[in-house]
């Protein structure tokens, strides 16, 4: 499928909901708002888009949000197979939160959205079971992967008291 | 007196043949099954195996490092335990798997039977192998262990399952000699009347069962260290882990004595003479080197084969061993309708 | 992990769950100290010898991957990343230097790519073994495990001499590789081959057709060709499932476009088809050393980083090149720039597709990089596939599909 007509096809399928369609670098993104996000991801499974690979989501504290993008490609169409497209939206940095596309795209995003809960403090409505995946509660409270949380060089000495004799 | 006392408990034939054929005896034989078993392993899998310890000896003196290394071990018992049938069920499970060689004959000579009659001798041993899975099963009860009463579990299906095999599949040799004799079983059998070669579905079925029985490949299902870890054995350690695993190896000896002696002929076709080199040591070293075959086949099993899923091997003994050891023994009550043993 | 059903009072230990479970059910917490569990724990429940509910607790082995690549210049994410699955370590950073080519449009030299799929073909050989070996020792087939093992060492030992180290080769980089082939690789990669194509054969007597094992697989673990898709899964075991879908085909990267293989299908998805699609992807493989290698051997001369960069370097550099075959770079590629931007890479590692996703704001250091690997997608099969099978088709399941937890906790 040639980009052009996928752009084109992606486009005529969320109608309205689309606020922005962008070619970037190996996948075609759709910003939509999060009232809607369920829909489009409905509509964007019904052309053949029906597994997630990855629930990215990337922090932007000068600009106050976080952006949640699912990369949706295909398995069954086989012309769709080499394309992706992120269905992205923008959440509040202060209290992100947004309904769960598990309804929508199953267990291909189950395991990730927990993940991003964990590292962003995403939280995802209607998730039957929201938690942390890899870390520890008390580490997932301190948001890790957001910008603001500042990975400090250790020294291999740090809290070894100096010793001047 | 006392000495004459001494020499005389010493001497006493059937602690002489537990303490020195049945304690020295299955230990030695369950050595060189261990260092077999690892040694062919490697050689299938194109490694080395036991080897620094003694390059003389191929490694063997591997094997007896790590025996002493279990006995010296530290006994780690963990405080959620049964304690008393903890200490006493690995040491009487290996105590009950030695008890069976009293009744195993290995010279038709009376005055070298560890006890005085052997009219009943094949009933008694058979009997007396199938306890100590029931003390495997208290064993990994009394751990209060997860795993370990899992792997009880496991053990209490699979004995129901070879139990009747092990003995239906055995007593065919009486069937057809009319004897529980193990003597005159392997009387009858001089010099080639095997009753593996007249028999050969009870030799199978004796087979599988022992398989079953001694939780050898494919059948390696209580103790499967990737579900269960250690099955009832997963609390243990040290010296009491060596009595449960030198438990098994133990009955695997005595099984295969018991089918040296019932199918592949005992001391067949050597007729022992007088005296006791010709009376004792050639037939007692004809039976234990059958039984050494049997054990070492069983051991090579490891390499070829994975494991079973429970259930299949419960169906492989349900459908398959216990129909060929029914059929076994209707077939040795032919052979002893037609007369071959007169 | 939410402690709720906690008593009152109870102490709260951290990262403990509390949780009541019913009276009929068992449960058992399989690992991460367990010999069938490898660095990841499954949370069993048992009713009788069936699991009714099996929860996959990762993230034993987390090293904050994502997190440390925002601090490192954008070269240093390469050899960390390659920690992920050091046995896989081409095929798991590949696609991360494609995205960073894709972000400053460069194109690799041809000769590169052809040496970046030579490698990555070597990396999927030895990854399926190491795969194949595990699931071995899973269901008690220690043979099998010696043989893949001892096997898989040959390969290792090829990509040594290729790149000068034996797991994590760091080769390549934007625009190229870090050094080219030596000149008796050919032959030695042809021996390899015709070596590994007899050994196949074993394998397939002693293990793939072995009756124990085709009755322990067969029928074990079903994916359904639509809850494959459902869930995501990836790799062979999508393939066996009966998707025909591999990223070298699907979106050719480097030169698979002009590689002639096969992508094997399988229609059963049970845990024997999942093995077939190793076997068989193995042959493919091998099929792939021959052409790269062939390739290789008669165009000779093309370096092998982009050709706008070899010609950018000092005299020194280029001499220590035409010398060892060694691509010394200048020290301004360590605190290089790269114009912002996103980008997406994915590239089918041994098992399965690994996809990047890479944010530049124009620094020195990359914005975001986000990485899914292939088993951290196929970590949802614990949770959905496992129930309703016994206690001992667990580790069937879980050596079938090939479960690496460091690939998939990060």
């Amino acid at each position: 499928m040639s980009l052009e007509s996928l752009a084109e096809e992606v486009k005529k399928v969320l109608g309205g909901f689309a606020k922005e369609v962008a070619w970037r670098k190996g996948y075609l993104e759709v910003l939509v708002e999060t009232a809607n996000v369920v829909e489009a991801a409905e509509k964007l499974k019904s052309i053949g888009l029906d597994h997630v690979k990855s629930v990215t989501a990337v922090d932007y504290p000068k600009e106050s949000k976080i952006r949640v993008t699912y990369h949706a490609s295909s398995y069954s169409r086989e012309d769709l197979m080499g394309v992706i497209v992120g269905l992205s939206v923008d959440l509040p940095r202060d209290n992100p939160e947004m309904p769960s596309l598990i309804s929508v795209w199953d267990g291909s995003v189950e395991f990730q959205e927990r993940e991003v809960y964990e590292f962003f403090g995403v939280s995802f409505k209607g998730h039957p079971d929201l938690r942390p995946l890899l870390l520890i509660q008390e580490l997932a409270e301190k948001k890790v992967l957001r910008k603001d949380f500042i990975v400090k060089e250790e020294s291999i000495y740090e809290g070894v008291p100096f010793k001047y004799d | 007196m006392v000495l004459d006392l001494i020499l005389y408990i010493i001497a006493y034939p059937p602690l002489w043949q537990v303490l020195i054929l049945g304690f020295a005896g299955s230990l030695a034989i369950a050595m060189v099954a261990i260092w077999f078993e690892r040694k062919a392993a490697a050689r299938v899998q194109r490694r080395i195996g036991p080897y620094w310890a003694s390059p003389a000896l191929g490694g063997f003196l591997n094997i007896i490092a790590d025996m002493v290394r279990y006995v010296l071990q530290q006994l780690i018992i963990p405080g959620t335990v049964d304690r008393l049938v903890f200490y006493f069920a690995p040491i009487a499970a290996f105590t009950i798997s030695i008890l069976p060689v009293i009744f195993i004959p290995l010279s038709p000579k009376p005055e070298f039977w560890p006890v005085a009659t052997m009219d009943y001798s094949l009933l008694i041993a058979l009997a007396l192998s199938t306890l100590p899975p029931l003390l495997v099963i208290a064993a990994g009860w009394s751990s209060n262990n997860k795993f370990a009463v899992i792997g009880s579990m496991r053990e209490s299906y699979v004995i129901t399952a070879y139990e009747l095999v092990a003995v239906v599949s055995i007593l065919s040799a009486s069937a057809s000699l009319l004897t529980f004799n193990l003597v005159y079983i392997v009387e009858a059998q001089q010099p080639f009347k095997w009753l593996a070669i007249l028999n050969p579905i009870a030799f199978l079925a004796a087979i599988l069962a022992v398989l079953m029985s001694t939780s050898a490949f494919p059948f390696e299902i209580p103790e499967s260290e990737h579900e269960v870890v250690a099955g009832p054995f997963t609390e243990y350690s040290g010296a009491l882990y060596a009595f449960n695993m030198g438990g098994a190896y133990v009955r695997r000896f005595v099984y295969a004595l018991l089918i040296a002696l019932v199918f592949l002929g005992g001391w067949a076709p050597y007729v022992p003479g007088p005296g006791p080199i010709t009376g004792y040591i050639i037939p007692s070293l004809i039976v234990v080197f059958k039984a050494v075959i049997v054990v070492l086949f069983i051991s090579f099993l490891r390499a070829v084969y994975g494991r079973y899923r429970l259930d299949q091997a419960l169906g492989a003994a349900w459908r398959l061993a216990i129909p060929l050891a029914i059929i076994g023994f209707g077939w040795s009550l032919f052979l002893a309708y037609i007369g071959v043993f007169h | 992990m939410t402690s709720g059903g906690l008593e009152a009072g109870a102490q709260r230990i951290p990262g403990v769950t509390v949780k009541k479970i019913e009276k009929e059910v068992y449960e058992i917490f399989i690992g991460p100290q367990h010999p069938g569990s490898g660095h990841m724990r499954i949370i069993v429940r048992l009713d009788g010898d069936i699991i009714v509910e099996a929860d996959p607790d990762i993230g034993y082995v987390h090293r904050t991957m994502e997190k440390l690549s925002e601090v490192r210049e954008w070269l240093k994410p390469i050899p960390l990343l390659e920690r992920m699955t050091i046995i896989d370590a081409c095929n798991v950073t590949l696609p991360y230097v494609n995205a960073l080519e894709k972000l400053m449009d460069k194109t690799p030299s041809t000769r590169a790519s052809y040496l970046r799929v030579l490698l990555c073909e070597i990396n999927r050989v030895a990854s399926h073994l190491y795969g194949m070996g595990i699931f071995g020792v899973f269901i008690g087939h220690s043979t099998m495990y010696m043989w893949a093992f001892g096997d898989r060492e040959v390969f290792v030992e090829l990509a040594e001499v290729l790149t000068g180290a034996r797991l994590t080769h760091t080769y390549p980089i934007p625009g190229g590789v870090r050094r080219d082939m030596p000149q008796d690789l050919p032959e030695m990669a042809r021996r390899t081959v015709r070596y590994m194509r007899g050994r196949l054969e074993e394998y397939r007597k002693i293990f793939v057709d072995n009756p124990v094992i085709v009755k322990r697989l067969a029928g074990v673990g079903v994916i359904s060709k639509s809850r494959a898709i459902e869930l995501g899964v990836v790799g062979p075991n999508l393939r066996a499932s009966g998707v025909k879908y591999d990223v070298r085909i699907a979106e050719p990267y480097e030169v698979y476009g002009e590689l002639d293989f096969e992508i094997p299908v399988f229609e059963e998805g049970d845990a024997l088809a999942r093995t077939w699609v190793r076997v068989e992807e193995i042959k493919q493989s091998l099929n792939i050393i021959e052409q790269a290698v062939n390739w290789l051997e008669t165009h000779k001369g093309e370096p092998v980083i982009a050709k706008e960069d070899f010609d950018k370097l000092p005299k020194l550099h280029k001499e220590v090149y035409e010398k060892e075959g060694r691509v010394k770079l200048v020290p301004a590629h360590a605190t290089m720039k790269i114009p912002a931007g996103k980008a997406v890479a994915r590239g089918e590692m041994g098992r399965g597709e690994i996809f990047y996703y890479v944010e530049s704001d124009g620094g020195t250091t990359p914005y975001r990089v986000r990485v899914v690997t292939p088993s951290a997608r196929n970590a949802i099969v614990f949770k959905h596939i496992v129930p309703g099978h016994t206690l001992m088709d667990l580790p069937a399941i879980y050596g079938s599909i090939d479960y690496f937890p460091p690939e998939s906790d990060r």
